[in-house]
């Protein structure tokens, strides 16, 4: 065996190498594991999601909001369960081959490529469902000039930066049931302190800059021109009111209906709109540029967060 | 903020507090010295935690707790940086956060304290009903149980020191060419505020072709030794393979050295061939060609019986077949030195032979095989040697033999490796306790060999 005889001197197999055995690995395992059912999974929830909030989802100022907030939401759900168990359910298996060669950081980059795969899988998905369940998306586009793409790739952010969170979280954990229990702590942190849908006290509003779903929020209203849509809220709370009486005259429901004959609803819907506008929510290619931005910062700091975490299970006791 | 504000600020939160933490540090440093520990841990932050644990015979929870209160003391700290320099409308987040933390802190540590002082009492062989009063009044109720008498521990802290430990011969082994050489001078970790010797004076040599048994009761150190040896874990000490230094050359001589682990660690998905192929990619030079890694892993599906099952998933496999897959992971390298952690645990007699006889035409091969099995006895024909570990007084892994195994018998005095075993384990363990005996008649007896 002179292959043998090479091993005293010969170079083994690099990071670049072993990131492609592992490759192959992560997809034989969507094959024949459960992993492929994160695909149909995610059209499930996004066809949920667009049946409950789609109906006005770039249409008015309250439909984006919540619709934008619910696939944001949609979006880390995908994320944080596509890999919030891929390394705590194989941690002792890492632990051996690492003794045996393995690079750490081939291992974790086998883990981006293939979660990016999955992530892109699922955006693109969730935009199919989206159309097929009638949501309409804007024609009007920021940054690439293709129908879709400029969401595509803010959905794909949103659910990759949470992949990345999931995956780092599943690094530190010793066990799936770890991993699993602190997963619903961070989907709190991320709905409550995304700082669009719920309002937080102004000083507590930097640390929204932590979430993922924040950035996801804010870049999906700017895609969707959050500032130029009618608010309905406004013109529907004072319609409640359209039977109260003054003196034993109806002057609400009377301004309502001479609005409406007059054809100027829309002119009142566009305008309590004007008041409402959110200077984040711009449509502007700066606003998708800085989101985009957060959010790769935040896989950046994520992925390097996992390999350290990684290059220390040679200290995990038996 | 101004003289007269610090001033109050000090009288009113440090003073208390400090009056509080010298209380509680008088009543400790006398209960740790009727149970046996230096009273001076009582003064050191952290460090008292973790002692008070070990007076409560509650080891376990104290580490736990020693970290809650490090957390614990910083939290107190910046909580009184904020209090002072006043909280301004930026630093309120941050104010939040540390009082969540603060909170939570608060709950588990007192969960923790709770638990210790549970185990104080009852080594103090006092009623339940003081354990609230020491969660609540503890720099009241400590010093009352450091300085009376009527307040005596039923079980002391045990901390061995060095000279309770057996002699060291601190003799090296001749490096030997072809083969290993081992020579551990000792093997440590701080733990917890103590330096803990894991191993000491470790010296063999173990030519080619050898099987040997790794043979130790619970916590005598196998795995440290098989760590040191590999250099997975190094030790100060060193391990020589055919002339090479493990340690100075460990990237590349770690594909040298195989390692079997107890579990049977594969990707149960994965199916076997791709297995050894992608353990072959790993473990083989870059520069062998696919097509004969391809060819070694034929080979080494054929020498253990597992082409049979080549395209089974590993899930799918039984035990004997999945632990000659973990075993033939590492062999596909063709190491020279093959270790294995009880590579016969859940195999039966029949099935376990038959694995030990493969081991045994890998040594024939010019191999070094070291093997754990706690049931070594229905296959110790197949070995050469036996190495015997035990844990001295001190709790620390020492060599009580090395060599054959008939000579083994004589040397213990016993006919079985599993009486040989008993002979050396702790008498809390169901031992005779004569670990020390043996280790440092060993000592004498390499002496006398070595002249």
């Amino acid at each position: 065996m002179e292959y043998m005889e090479e091993v005293k001197v010969s170079r083994h197999t690099g990071r670049l190498a072993q990131m492609w055995i592992y490759l192959g690995k992560l997809f034989r395992m969507f094959i024949f594991q459960s992993d492929w059912k994160v695909l149909p999974m995610s059209a499930i929830i996004a066809g949920l999601v667009s049946f409950a909030v789609g109906r006005n989802m770039f249409k008015t100022m309250e439909g984006t909001a919540m619709g934008t907030f619910a696939l944001s939401c949609v979006c880390i759900w995908n994320g944080f369960f596509n890999s919030i168990q891929s390394v705590c359910r194989e941690r002792a298996i890492v632990k051996r081959e690492h003794r045996s060669g393995l690079h750490i950081t081939s291992y974790v980059a086998a883990h981006m490529i293939y979660q990016a795969v999955l992530c892109l899988g699922q955006a693109v998905i969730i935009i199919i469902v989206c159309n097929v369940m009638g949501v309409v998306f804007p024609t009007k586009y920021l940054t690439f000039p293709v129908p879709y793409l400029d969401f595509v790739i803010s959905l794909f952010l949103t659910t990759y930066a949470a992949d990345m969170l999931a995956l780092f979280i599943s690094s530190v954990s010793r066990t799936t049931t770890g991993a699993m229990t602190v997963m619903p702590f961070l989907l709190i942190i991320q709905l409550v302190f995304s700082g669009g849908f719920f309002d937080l006290p102004q000083n507590v509003m930097p640390l929204t800059n932590l979430t993922i779903s924040k950035w996801g929020l804010t870049v999906l209203c700017s895609q969707g021109d959050y500032n130029s849509l009618p608010m309905t809220s406004v013109w529907n709370n004072v319609l409640k009111m359209k039977d109260v009486e003054i003196e034993g005259e109806k002057p609400i429901l009377e301004l309502m209906v001479k609005i409406e004959k007059d054809g100027r609803k829309e002119e009142v819907l566009m305008k309590t709109a004007a008041y409402n506008q959110k200077e984040e929510y711009r449509f502007d290619p700066a606003v998708v540029n800085e989101c985009w931005g957060w959010l790769a910062l935040w896989i950046v700091v994520y992925v390097l967060l996992t390999v350290i975490s990684l290059e220390m299970i040679d200290r995990d006791k038996r | 903020m101004d003289n007269s504000e610090l001033l109050f600020n000090i009288q009113s939160q440090l003073v208390p507090k400090l009056l509080n933490y010298v209380l509680l540090g008088i009543g400790y440093m006398k209960i740790f010295t009727k149970c046996g520990v230096k009273g001076f841990w009582a003064w050191i932050p952290v460090a008292r935690e973790y002692h008070i644990a070990l007076c409560a015979d509650r080891e376990k929870e104290g580490r736990t707790y020693t970290i809650l209160a490090a957390f614990g003391y910083a939290v107190s700290l910046v909580s009184y940086i904020l209090q002072n320099d006043g909280i301004s409308q930026a630093e309120l987040p941050v104010a939040m956060i540390v009082t969540l933390m603060a909170f939570t802190l608060f709950i588990t540590m007192l969960v923790y304290l709770t638990r210790i002082y549970n185990g104080l009492v009852k080594v103090f062989n006092r009623k339940k009903f003081w354990v609230p009063l020491l969660l609540v009044l503890d720099s009241i109720v400590a010093p009352i149980w450091g300085f009376s008498k009527k307040f005596q521990p039923t079980k002391k802290v045990v901390l061995e020191t060095e000279a309770d430990g057996a002699k060291v011969a601190g003799v090296d082994a001749a490096v030997v060419k072809d083969g290993l050489t081992v020579n551990i001078k000792d093997r440590t970790v701080i733990d917890f505020f103590r330096k803990r010797y894991l191993l000491k004076d470790i010296h063999m040599s173990i030519p080619k072709g050898h099987m040997v048994l790794l043979l130790g009761g619970s916590g005598a150190g196998k795995t440290t030794y098989v760590n040191a040896v590999t250099g997975y874990e190094k030790a100060d000490a060193s391990i020589v393979m055919d002339g090479r230094n493990v340690y100075a050359e460990y990237d590349r001589m770690k594909y040298k050295l195989g390692f079997v682990p107890q579990q049977d660690l594969m990707r149960s998905n994965d199916t076997v061939q791709l297995t050894l192929m992608d353990a072959a990619s790993l473990r083989l030079p870059s520069s062998v060609h696919r097509a004969e890694k391809r060819k070694r892993v034929q080979e080494v599906l054929e020498q253990f019986g597992l082409t049979a099952v080549k395209n089974s998933l590993v899930e799918k496999l039984s035990g004997g077949q999945r632990k000659r897959l973990s075993i033939a992971m590492e062999f596909i390298s063709d190491p020279d030195l093959f270790i294995l952690d009880e590579p016969d645990s859940g195999l039966d007699g029949v099935v376990a032979r038959s694995l030990f006889e493969k081991l045994r035409a890998i040594a024939d091969q010019g191999k070094i095989v070291i093997v754990i099995t706690h049931t070594p006895d229905r296959v110790i024909d197949l070995f050469d040697d036996v190495i015997v570990l035990a844990k001295d007084k001190t709790r620390t892994g020492r060599l009580a033999w090395y060599g054959p195994v008939q000579e083994a018998y004589a040397f213990f005095g016993k006919n079985s490796m599993e009486e040989i075993l008993l002979s050396i384990n702790q008498k809390e363990e169901g031992g005779e306790g004569r670990a020390n005996e043996f280790v440092e008649k060993y000592i004498d007896y390499t002496k006398r060999k070595v002249g």
